[in-house]
């Protein structure tokens, strides 16, 4: 029971004075930005990881892992009470959640909410200590030919498999592998496409891309659409979230089924929360038909509030292994995570463990205090979190680009940055314009340099022989998956096509 | 193009049905030309890369082999993109869903709800006097990118505090806001309060301006 020693001592690293300040400041800011109409726990870490770089490492991991949580709880606040999900792994609460609060049970499914994102997340974290190790072993026996097939794995079932539109997501595919060239390249020591800028000569900041497209983009899309969208309604909250014990049995099976789903999608890269919240909203609209439940779908159910939760958070919480453990971005909010692991000069995987382990084991223990705080300020005093609902939005969205500009800045004191930031912004909102997926640009961004170094020197190493990609097991099982999985998205597109085009009327000729 | 009444896209898939939209030129439903000649333009910037690289060391695959395998993708999806957009006009409408990433189709479909409950119902298409509006508002979008470019030209010069709430302010009126003395207040508060939050608290270099020296 190594893990067990490892995780004590990460205890008594993050049981200091300090550290518990800073994780209850990152989960006050996390929440507050997830709780925030139209912000969600993405916004909330890329707005937020600028602050944390004046800090040390630990200090600084420590925090963002209460932002990341915080901005996950956060989420769910805004779309019972608003019916307006800060990102799209909140929507399956929100369905139930914003019936329990039109029939005026908030205070019910605010605290289901809470206890069902702790519960998802306290076991994925639990399950993270005791296998970290296990997918630490597995990787170190992953050489060029299968960590290129890991990304390309990444890359097409984030940009194909689960998107809208398999031509739009490869384009931002695409997009995001070009800004992940620019700069010196690693290898040869060839400058690649900065067109002679110095500033370049590094890389574009992964900060300025992260900020400009997810959070000043977002800006400049909701400025297009601010006079010509209708207002959302308001629903009061106030006091504290109340969980009476028959809820409490009610729900817990809801949660423990919540977080079956979202455990195995957290090492999965299939976009992050999304699909297992939407998995386990569905079994419970199924159960719930089936056991004569009327509530669900009507007043509201707590279950299918429970389930979903449970089922984001106990996603992010294994994502979280994956990153740490493998280096593997799941998500976009993950992307964001190794960004900041970068910006310290640390790269999240296999090493990792071995080079920082203290840090490592000391943010593990940190995670699970941070849920414990999130959980405390989250039932205590959710009517003081739904008054943040109150802010206006223009306040709101002038706030957000003063502190995205900041954050850039923040970064290297540069001007130049800034405009990069605000071209970044401006490819975000028309990439938002025109329905392009935005997660594939930041995963392509993040995975790029290290698809490219390993396809190279994978290459290398057989001499050219591309037969060396798919020559072990492990490539060939991940590359077979990749092609069911894409051949099964190609089918379900087709059949959706073929069923609206069924449906269209015909424009006949008199 | 002759003008002839088709059914949106909306109509195609059976939401919003009953509604048709006047075609009156060639571009009608067909910006989304502007991203496929970005898309384009940014293969054909990466070929001139990649030809005029200087390129250092002798490693084999070097430095250009991967972008040349990023640009192909690129030309490929400019084309099919093109080809797709001419195929079948594009139409906005209305509130639009608010994450791109996933297909609501998929979503809905595990989720057991109706595909439109996934991001909200498409809602109405925004539309004046009974013409259909572009679907940006570019006067917003000029005052916020305005805005933006003009605090970094005036930061150096003007400092964190007063380059920034001029930003805010400027922000809060392209949002429509109705109390623009109260929101110099609102601004000048704010940037105040991150400038020693960051500045003396967690001590980032923010630049004073012309108050150096008296802050």
């Amino acid at each position: 029971m190594d893990q067990l020693t490892h995780l004590m001592q990460g205890f008594a690293g993050a049981l200091t004075l300090a550290n518990l300040l800073w994780v209850f400041v990152g989960a006050l800011l996390g929440t507050a930005v997830g709780v925030l109409p139209g912000l969600g726990s993405s916004m909330a870490v890329a707005l937020l990881l600028p602050v944390t770089f004046s800090l040390d490492p630990t200090a600084a991991f420590i925090m963002f892992a209460g932002i990341y949580f915080g901005g996950m709880f956060g989420d769910s606040t805004a779309g019972i009470l608003l019916n307006t999900p800060g990102a799209s792994s909140a929507i399956a609460t929100t369905f139930e959640g914003h019936r329990l609060a039109k029939s005026g049970q908030a205070a019910r499914a605010l605290a289901t909410a809470a206890m069902g994102a702790f519960i998802g997340g306290l076991i994925a974290t639990t399950l993270v200590v005791f296998f970290a190790p296990t997918l630490v072993k597995l990787a170190t026996a992953f050489g060029p030919a299968e960590y290129f097939a890991l990304a390309v794995f990444a890359f097409v079932a984030i940009s194909s498999v689960v998107s809208d539109s398999i031509i739009k997501g490869l384009t931002a595919l695409g997009i995001g592998l070009v800004l992940a060239l620019i700069g010196v390249d690693g290898q040869s020591g060839t400058t690649r496409y900065t067109l002679g800028l110095p500033e370049l000569f590094d890389g574009l900041s992964i900060i300025v891309i992260t900020v400009g497209l997810l959070a000043l983009g977002e800006v400049i899309h909701v400025a297009s659409r601010i006079h010509r969208d209708p207002n959302a309604v308001k629903i009061p909250a106030s006091g504290r979230a109340l969980l009476s014990r028959a809820d409490f049995r009610k729900a817990l099976p809801a949660w423990l089924r919540g977080t079956a789903f979202g455990v195995p999608f957290g090492v999965i890269p299939a976009g992050g929360a999304e699909i297992p919240t939407f998995l386990a909203y569905g079994t419970e609209k199924r159960l719930a038909a089936k056991r004569g439940d009327t509530d669900f779908g009507t007043t509201g159910s707590i279950n299918g509030v429970a389930a979903p939760e449970a089922a984001g958070n106990s996603t992010a919480g294994m994502a979280m292994g994956a990153l740490l453990a493998l280096g593997l971005p799941v998500s976009a909010t993950a992307a964001l995570m190794i960004a900041a692991f970068q910006q310290y000069g640390m790269q999240p995987g296999p090493l990792l463990f071995e080079r920082s382990g203290d840090m490592v084991w000391t943010l593990l223990a940190s995670l699970f205090i941070g849920l414990v705080i999130l959980l405390i300020i989250n039932m205590q005093f959710a009517g003081l979190w739904a008054k943040l609902l109150l802010v206006p939005r223009q306040y709101l969205y002038a706030g957000i680009t003063v502190l995205s500009m900041l954050g850039v800045y923040a970064v290297s004191s540069s001007v130049v940055d800034l405009w990069f930031l605000l071209a970044i912004g401006i490819l975000g909102f028309v990439m938002r314009r025109y329905h392009f997926p935005v997660a594939p640009v930041l995963i392509a961004v993040i995975l790029g340099p290290l698809a490219e170094t390993n396809l190279r020197n994978a290459l290398t190493i057989s001499e050219g022989d591309l037969g060396y990609l798919v020559a072990s097991p492990a490539t060939v099982i991940m590359y077979a998956l990749l092609l069911v999985a894409v051949a099964y998205a190609a089918f379900k597109h087709a059949a959706q096509r073929r069923a609206n085009r069924a449906s269209a009327k015909v424009l006949e000729d008199a | 193009m002759s003008t002839t009444d088709i059914q949106t896209e909306a109509g195609q898939t059976g939401r919003d049905g009953d509604e048709a939209i006047r075609i009156t030129s060639f571009w009608s439903g067909r910006s989304e030309l502007v991203v496929s000649a970005l898309i384009l333009a940014l293969a054909a910037a990466v070929t001139v890369g990649t030809a005029t690289m200087n390129v250092m060391g002798d490693t084999i695959p070097g430095p250009q082999f991967f972008p040349t395998i990023v640009c192909i993708l690129l030309y490929v999806l400019g084309v099919v993109h093109a080809v797709s957009v001419l195929r079948t006009r594009r139409f906005p409408q209305g509130a639009d869903p608010r994450s791109h990433d996933f297909s609501p189709d998929m979503l809905a479909e595990f989720g057991d709800t109706g595909r439109d409950t996934v991001f909200g119902s498409t809602g109405q298409r925004p539309r004046t006097t009974g013409r259909v509006r572009a679907y940006s508002d570019w006067k917003t979008i000029a005052w916020v990118v305005g805005g933006a470019a003009a605090f970094i030209l005036t930061l150096p010069v003007l400092g964190w505090v007063f380059a920034s709430a001029g930003l805010f302010w400027v922000i809060c009126k392209a949002f429509g806001s109705k109390r623009p003395v109260f929101d110099v207040g609102v601004a000048l508060l704010f940037a105040s309060i991150t400038y020693v939050a960051f500045n003396v608290g967690l001590g980032l270099n923010l630049p004073a301006g012309f108050l150096e020296g008296a802050l």
